[in-house]
């Protein structure tokens, strides 16, 4: 007896062959798909460089991507311009994104597909450790030695953020540090010395005589700030985020500098957090006070109808340094030929010249990165620039939590955000994130480097 | 063997086959009937004509549908940072930590809210309008452009401009609130009032479409039967309630369907007017946060993408099932 295949009522064999083609098909479509490749996990795509350049000739036409840090566009152009009538590489001036994490994310997909990358790319502080986990940026040590690139001139301590496992990753550009900036007239108005607080209780003394306008103080939005610029206050409490890899931004020394943020907006209500770009709303006049980037400073000094006063930020209790530093700087693709490789780091040292800092830094108030830029003219035109060089000299390398763990921004934000614009527990916050960052480090970043 | 009689153009009405003429040698019967070879090629012809016509379109489909769409799948089972060229298989890993995390079921929550009153909002403000609009008066056209025209502006565009109305610093919410002796709320810093705001300017924008829609409806409605009610001596209220709105039901299903979808999918304003997706998180936006708000978490994306794809499939087959059965045809 034999026994016979029935098939589900409202099937037939039609439809069943119709599923099996249409199966086959999904599996052709899979597989002809690019995408990463499965089974791996450890840092890189594990492939090994040739990072020796002595034979190569440079491309003779590469892409630069930039989000134009600053409002730095027309000087790029003119920048641009000069390299290539000096070298004869066209470059061309792609603008890959408004801001650092737009431009983030077309490189990374552009890595996903592995098309369409760039000789040289912007990257923030944020970013390029990201990219050095995911095999996407090469060292630069040989392209240095081959273009004798004077790295002791640079400013040292912007060169040594893009410095891990002793090899250089990147090289300084936009280059930042947050910038104390007060309004003349409030101060004047308010019987107050022409000068930043040196310290925060110096300020909260202050702060009840700053009433031309709403608030006193405004915190940097929570957006893309809260992580870089808080670390000023914690710093000064001798707390931070973290201590290299370990989480400590629960512990009693930062609770209580967040605290005083807290109370420094509801129980004592001299301060309020932007809603929006902090350096525009102190531009508008909403604020006395507040801290915004150095890059921001051309442009509030051209917008701002008051004479705008900047200064170091304000320290803590603790003694040392509570000023970090940020921006972006430049670094070559790993997945590109070596010929744009070696345009590229051809760009990088044009760009990094002492004349072409001075030029970026006129544009937009970023800090000039070489030691031997001539800032006669550039101080003389936009005075305060100086003062943003001379803190240099008084940063600190920012917490590895915020710049090294994917995502600890936002999380930063996210909690910070629950004790300053809602009077959320200060210590159950920042054990919630203490918790997640250190989630973030185990998952994805331990891993990674013992691999 | 005898030829098949002809047949007629256009028929294909079984054909009975004539039987061979007896005392005659059976021929070999392995070649199919003429009529059969015939009818053989002319489906062959007419098979290559359509993949002729379709292939392109199949082909385009298949690429750019079917195969995101299926690798979308395979990504969503992947431990996979974006940007890096190696990830790990984790099965239905990512789906378990959407389902068992407080950032997932959040953004459930919050894209359950945000659709119910989107869709809610701009219908029955829409009806409302439509039935303004409806009434013969001086301008009617002019107020019908004006209030279609949200609809077809840029997402982008329509963001950008509230963000001014909504800046409680400098816009004009908060002056006019000012005004009456009241502080602007926090909409930007204050997570339930982003996902206030973007929902009332997502029904500012989208409740013009719902509004036209349902003016076509009720201009659609037999007058006759509106008529006869009014000679009975239904009163308006009741006409609407007991005649428009039953006539109207096969109106208000198609635009259940079609907002419902578009609210899930609703992106463009959630982006700029809210950039970190504080509060409004909904599925969509929080797929495009972790992929590339910071996170770069490409498998965990394309997980909540394949959540939101079997959510829309499911809706809008039970719509389809259970709500259309109320629904009143003309």
């Amino acid at each position: 007896m034999t026994s016979s295949l029935h098939l589900p009522r409202g099937f037939s064999r039609r439809s069943l062959l119709g599923l099996g083609v249409a199966g086959a098909g999904a599996l052709g479509l899979a597989a002809c798909g690019g995408g990463p490749e499965v089974g791996g996990g450890g840092a890189g795509g594990g492939e090994e460089l040739d990072l020796d350049f002595s034979g190569v000739e440079p491309a003779t036409k590469i892409d630069f991507w930039t989000n134009h840090p600053g409002g730095s566009q027309e000087v790029e152009a003119q920048l641009l311009a000069a390299f290539t009538e000096e070298t004869g590489i066209e470059v061309n001036h792609v603008t890959a994104g408004s801001n650092y994490e737009e431009i983030a994310q077309r490189f990374q997909t552009a890595q996903a597909a592995n098309s369409g990358l760039p000789a040289v790319v912007v990257l923030s502080d944020v970013w390029w450790f990201r990219y050095f986990l995911n095999g996407n940026i090469i060292p630069i040590d040989t392209l240095v030695e081959q273009l004798e690139i004077d790295l002791s001139d640079y400013r040292d301590s912007l060169v040594q953020d893009y410095q891990y496992e002793d090899q250089q990753w990147a090289l300084p550009y936009g280059r930042s540090t947050p910038l104390f900036y007060y309004n003349k007239d409030h101060f004047s108005a308010a019987g107050l010395p022409d000068r930043a607080p040196e310290t925060w209780t110096e300020f909260e003394e202050w702060a009840p005589k700053l009433t031309e306008s709403e608030t006193a103080y405004m915190y940097p939005d929570l957006a893309g700030y809260a992580g870089w610029t808080l670390q000023n206050v914690l710093w000064g409490q001798g707390a931070g985020w973290s201590d290299e890899w370990t989480i400590t931004c629960a512990e009693p020394a930062a609770v209580e500098a967040l605290q005083w943020v807290q109370d420094s907006v509801f129980s004592k209500g001299w301060a309020q957090v932007a809603s929006s770009d902090s350096a525009d709303t102190f531009a508008a006049g909403v604020c006395s006070s507040t801290i915004a980037s150095t890059g921001s400073l051309v442009g509030v000094l051209e917008s701002a109808t008051f004479d705008v006063g900047v200064g170091f930020l304000p320290g803590g209790s603790v003694e040392g340094p509570v000023c970090p530093t940020g921006g972006a700087g430049l670094g070559i693709p790993s997945a590109v030929t070596p010929e744009e490789q070696l345009a590229g780091a051809m760009l990088m040292e044009f760009m990094g010249r002492p004349e072409s800092t001075v030029a970026f830094s006129a544009a937009t108030g970023y800090m000039p990165i070489r030691k031997s830029a001539d800032l006669t003219e550039l101080t003389a035109e936009t005075p305060q620039i100086q003062l943003a060089v001379d803190q240099l000299d008084v940063t600190k390398p920012q917490d590895f939590a915020r710049v090294f763990l994917p995502g600890a921004d936002q999380e930063m934000a996210e909690a910070i955000a629950s004790i300053a614009t809602a009077e959320g527990d200060v210590q159950a916050a920042m054990d919630g994130l203490k918790e997640t960052l250190e989630g973030i480090y185990t998952k994805e970043i331990q891993p990674k480097l013992e691999g | 063997m005898t030829d098949s009689p002809s047949r007629v153009p256009g028929t294909d009405a079984p054909q009975t086959p004539v039987p061979d003429a007896p005392g005659r040698p059976q021929a070999p019967t392995n070649r199919p009937p003429l009529r059969r070879r015939r009818m053989n090629r002319r489906a062959r012809r007419d098979a290559l004509v359509f993949l002729a016509f379709a292939a392109p379109n199949l082909v385009l489909i298949a690429m750019f549908t079917y195969r995101p769409l299926i690798l979308n799948i395979q990504y969503s089972m992947l431990d996979w940072t974006l940007g890096s060229r190696t990830a790990t298989f984790i099965g239905l890993g990512n789906y378990v930590e959407f389902f068992t995390s407080d950032e997932g079921l959040t953004s459930l929550r919050i894209t359950a809210i945000f659709t119910l009153f989107t869709v809610g909002g701009a219908m029955v403000l829409g009806l409302l309008i439509a039935l303004a609009l409806n009434i013969n008066i001086p301008g009617r056209t002019i107020a019908r452009s004006a209030v279609f025209a949200p609809y077809v502006l840029s997402g982008v565009g329509v963001g950008l401009v509230w963000l001014f109305i909504f800046d409680p610093n400098f816009g004009a919410l908060g002056w006019i609130l000012r005004q009456l002796g009241m502080g602007s709320p926090q909409w930007f810093l204050d997570p339930q009032m982003s996902l206030v705001m973007v929902i009332i300017v997502y029904v500012w924008k989208n409740l013009g479409y719902c509004a036209i829609v349902y003016l076509g409806g009720l201009q659609s409605l037999p007058q006759d039967v509106m008529h006869a009610a009014q000679l009975d001596g239904a009163g308006a209220v009741r006409r609407f309630f007991s005649i428009s709105i039953p006539l109207l039901s096969p109106t208000t299903f198609f635009l259940l369907i079609t907002t419902t979808l578009n609210s899930l999918q609703a992106f463009d304003l959630l982006r700029i007017m809210t950039p970190t997706g504080r509060g409004t998180n909904t599925m969509i936006f929080e797929s495009y946060l972790q992929a590339f708000g910071g996170y770069s978490r490409a498998g965990y994306s394309a997980t909540i993408s394949v959540l939101l794809f079997v959510i829309l499939i499911v809706m809008t087959v039970a719509q389809i099932m259970f709500v259309e059965r109320k629904v009143h045809y003309a």
